[in-house]
């Protein structure tokens, strides 16, 4: 303990200030004034109304697929390498686990020295290379990295799609290690935002149809006469809806395996202003879900351009398309949106490629869009499956009706503890009332400045902590009584009393501040803005109901000589 | 010192040790119960934990909540649980999650349902687009790894309290306590096993609230106990917790008293969720204030004798 009376009301008066400058943002709209800080307490969905979704990443299917593609590559690429490979079997597609049989010894050296060369020896653990076969597993680490990347790509995905539809605050967070908390203040009902969520940012590279039905007149025509017969309007369907719509409807009336989607020209501001269809085929498409790198550069004419760069496996995929199509028109579509159709020229074996985006606008709408792409390619598709685990919508009336009540129980909770405290310790119990309301204040203060939410559960935190401050004045002045009542004058009883409750108090504190840490650690949602209401109120109260009243008491009794009344209950000498 | 009350023996006021071997009996009877209880009668987990879709609904008008249920029943909704909540205008609805056999196809059927109700609610009981307070649809998955993770911070907690007792004070101590608050947890889920009241995460909070309540009455009788002992070492350790009981007594009341009073204005108040909490916190400072004086101190006393058996 200082021993300075007045060390300890300066810190007492400096953390009071600080206290009323975080505390005063969540009373007061400070957005017109200055103030230090406008950090404020986040009012949980329970409170302010909102959806609450959360959404599990289906990992699992996404590392079999990745599991099944590379085994494919092993058998497309390794005959390349000069390999006689007889088969490629996958023996635990959750950890990538797969044999590569080979003709001889030989062969294995060149698998070995292939996977070398190819992944650096990072992708891949060779288990075993002898005899005819090799066999290798995903590495720890590759795997853990191939997982985390899932999530944290679909989150970006999430948000894209999220910021599109206008949520103020939205929180999109990982949970765990496979699932995604998503948290729309406001939203009261979520199955827009579900739909958007799912709708993801899609990038195909599709062959455009070669014939006379790809005649964007004819195809005009068609779309015309499909729109009329089955009632389709552009302007009152979002965009994907209606390619579908339409598409549906010409079923039958194109040719096998192809599909209508539109590009929007440069001159357009819309799609529904102006608009050019492709038909475009179906089979033969890369799914720009192997991109490994997208972002916007300048051609040579300063225009702005997407560079985009495939993965290995991305790399054989797309040079093994762009060879067999030659001098075809390859079509970019992201989202069901012609991006643009450039010719190939060449086939591109290099694994990397950029989109033109045609001139007529002026340079920043189509850097903009440039970069715009770039962000959703880099985005991509969702990498994996998403299935929607738990939703949860407040209504905002629920809320206010929630918080009202609320308020008024801790309002009347904290009277009646007070007045209890006033009729029954006296001078101390103003004592005590005073270090709960700092306390009370402390912690809404703490909560505000760790930016921490404030749940229903939290409320009862809060309630909890000003138990826990009445305790602390309660062990203090029953012990102060008692030591009296030895014959101790006031001064010495205060003294003995705060020494000798003090390690009570502490014990106490700490064992219920362990008990919070493993609710933060295990708890979700309510239970852990409940702890973490209680473990802020904890730490304040240590401060406010040990080191404010000691030095209210040793103000009073040194400086001010005010023989403080302890209330019932105490015999004074 | 005031001779008005003189007290009856020369440790305090009342002689607790003498009637722990009666206490102890029935503390062991009302747990043995509380297992039956939860074996028997098992808990009524709230959607949290056993999954599902709960929506909670506001009329203008009172409901008759039976005509709620045959209204939803000749919906087409399979066994809906229907609650009043609070008032003869709101009530709680509660699905069963349908079994279906994809993710996907469970959610679409959950919708459906979720539609279906407040088409039919609308028509027959003006329930206005408003009135839907709230919608909770949880998956199995989640709810069965909510109950895993309660489960295990009860573990971690009593494990991380188990040892700062032994280090703190005495490893003598550390069993009273753990055994007091895996009492006082197990009263209180086993009051609501025997009244049927719903168990979700926030009851599971206040559960573990108690435990950190529960455990500062304890470690201040403990605290206690350890300043009294070095006085009176000739006296014996039953004479000591006696001593020292008696002089925290009127502490124990105050706080008890002083908490309960919070704790029942928030009950009477506080509504919805606070109430709640409020109900689960009003019975466990009861066991609380009981365990730390019945429970914990009488525990040392075994722990000693068992000490003396083996050295």
């Amino acid at each position: 303990m200082i021993e300075s009376l007045r060390t300890r009301w300066i810190i007492i008066i400096l953390v009071t200030v600080a206290g009323i400058i975080w505390t005063v943002p969540n009373f007061v709209n400070t957005d017109k004034m200055w103030w230090p800080t406008k950090a404020k307490m986040v009012l949980g969905l329970d409170i302010q109304g909102g959806s609450h979704l959360v959404l599990g990443v289906d990992v699992d299917s996404a590392v079999k697929k990745e599991s099944q593609r590379m085994a494919q590559m092993f058998r497309d690429e390794l005959p390349k390498e000069q390999v006689a490979v007889t088969s490629v079997e996958v023996t635990d597609e959750l950890r990538g686990a797969m044999t590569i049989n080979v003709a001889s010894t030989a062969d294995v050296e060149k698998v070995t020295a292939y996977l070398e060369r190819i992944f650096g020896g990072q992708t891949f653990n060779i288990d075993e290379a002898a005899g005819n076969a090799v066999r290798i597993e995903f590495g720890e680490l590759h795997l853990r990295d191939f997982k985390s990347k899932l999530v944290e790509q679909a989150i970006a995905v999430i948000r894209n799609r999220i910021d599109e539809f206008g949520v103020a605050e939205p929180s999109i967070t990982a949970q765990g290690t496979d699932r995604i908390l998503v948290q729309l203040p406001g939203i009261k009902d979520a199955s827009n935002a579900k739909d958007l969520i799912n709708r993801t940012a899609r990038l195909d590279f599709m062959m455009v149809y070669r014939g006379e039905e790809a005649n964007p007149a004819k195809l005009e025509e068609l779309i015309k006469e499909a729109e009329t017969a089955n009632n389709i309007k552009f302007g009152e369907l979002r965009y994907s809806q209606y390619v579908d719509k339409i598409n549906e409807a010409l079923k039958g009336k194109l040719p096998a395996n192809t599909l209508i989607y539109f590009e929007k020209p440069e001159s357009a501001e819309t799609l529904a202003v102006g608009r050019i269809p492709y038909l475009l085929k179906t089979d033969d498409v890369v799914t720009g879900d192997r991109l490994t790198n997208a972002q916007v550069s300048m051609d040579q004419y300063g225009k702005p351009v997407v560079h985009f760069a495939f993965d290995p496996v991305g790399t054989r995929e797309f040079g093994a398309l762009t060879t067999k199509h030659v001098n075809e028109n390859m079509a970019i579509v992201l989202d069901k949106v012609v991006k643009s159709a450039p010719n190939i020229n060449e086939p591109i074996t290099g694994g990397s490629g950029q989109i033109t985006l045609g001139g007529g606008r002026d340079m920043n709408a189509s850097l903009n869009e440039a970069k715009l792409i770039a962000t959703a390619l880099r985005a991509g598709a969702l990498p994996a499956a998403l299935e929607q685990l738990e939703e949860r919508t407040v209504g905002p009336s629920l809320g206010a009706d929630a918080i009202r009540q609320g308020q008024i129980g801790t309002m009347i909770a904290a009277l009646a503890v007070f007045v209890f405290m006033l009729l029954y310790y006296r001078t101390f119990g103003i004592v005590a009332n005073l270090s709960l309301i700092l306390n009370v204040m402390l912690t809404v203060a703490g909560l505000s400045a760790l930016g921490a939410t404030l749940t229903l559960p939290g409320i009862a935190g809060l309630a909890l902590t000003l138990g826990m401050g009445v305790d602390s004045n309660v062990i203090i002045y029953e012990r102060v009584k008692e030591e009296m009542s030895k014959g101790a004058s006031v001064t010495a009883a205060i003294r003995e009393g705060f020494d000798r409750a003090f390690s009570s108090i502490l014990d106490g504190h700490v064992t219920s501040i362990l008990v919070c840490f493993v609710l933060i650690y295990f708890g979700t949602g309510p239970v852990r803005g409940f702890a973490v209401t209680l473990v802020t109120g904890l730490f304040i109260n240590l401060f406010t109901a040990v080191f404010f009243t000691r030095a209210m008491f040793d103000l009073m009794t040194n400086k001010l000589k005010i023989k403080p009344s302890v209330g019932w209950g105490a015999q004074h000498v | 010192m005031s001779n008005a009350t003189k007290p009856a023996h020369d440790f305090g006021r009342f002689d607790y040790v003498k009637l722990a071997p009666l206490m102890g009996g029935i503390s062991v009877v009302i747990m043995i119960l509380a297992v039956v209880f939860l074996a028997t009668k098992g808990l009524n987990y709230g959607i949290d934990f056993s999954g599902g879709t709960e929506m909670q609904l506001r009329f203008d008008k009172p409901v008759d909540s039976g005509d709620l249920r045959t209204a939803l029943e000749e919906a087409g909704i399979h066994n809906p649980g229907v609650q009043r909540f609070g008032s003869d205008t709101e009530f709680l609805v509660r699905l069963e999650t349908p079994k279906a056999a994809t993710e996907k196809e469970t959610n679409a059927l959950i919708k459906q349902d979720i539609e279906k109700i407040k088409t039919t609610l609308q028509a027959k009981f003006g329930l206005t687009e408003g009135g839907v307070l709230r919608v909770d649809s949880v998956g199995p998955q989640v709810g069965s790894e909510l109950k895993k993770n309660g489960l295990l911070a009860v573990f971690y907690s009593l494990l991380m309290l188990l040892i700062y007792i032994a280090v703190r004070f005495d490893y003598k101590f550390a069993p009273g306590a753990i055994i007091c608050l895996a009492h006082d947890a197990l009263v209180v889920v086993g009051i609501y096993a025997l009244l049927g009241k719903e168990f979700n995460v926030q009851i599971m909070a206040a559960v573990l609230t108690l435990i950190g309540y529960s455990l500062n009455d304890t470690i201040v009788t403990f605290d206690r106990i350890r300043e009294t002992t070095p006085e009176y070492r000739d006296r014996g350790l039953k004479f000591t917790i006696n001593k020292a009981i008696n002089d925290m007594m009127s502490r124990t009341i105050l706080t008890a008293f002083t908490t309960m009073l919070a704790v029942v204005s928030l009950y009477l108040f506080g509504g919805g969720v606070i109430a709640e909490i409020s109900f689960a916190l009003m019975i466990g400072i009861v066991f609380g204030v009981y365990s730390s004086i019945y429970v914990a101190a009488p525990l040392i006393l075994v722990m000693e004798k068992f000490k003396r058996k083996t050295a």
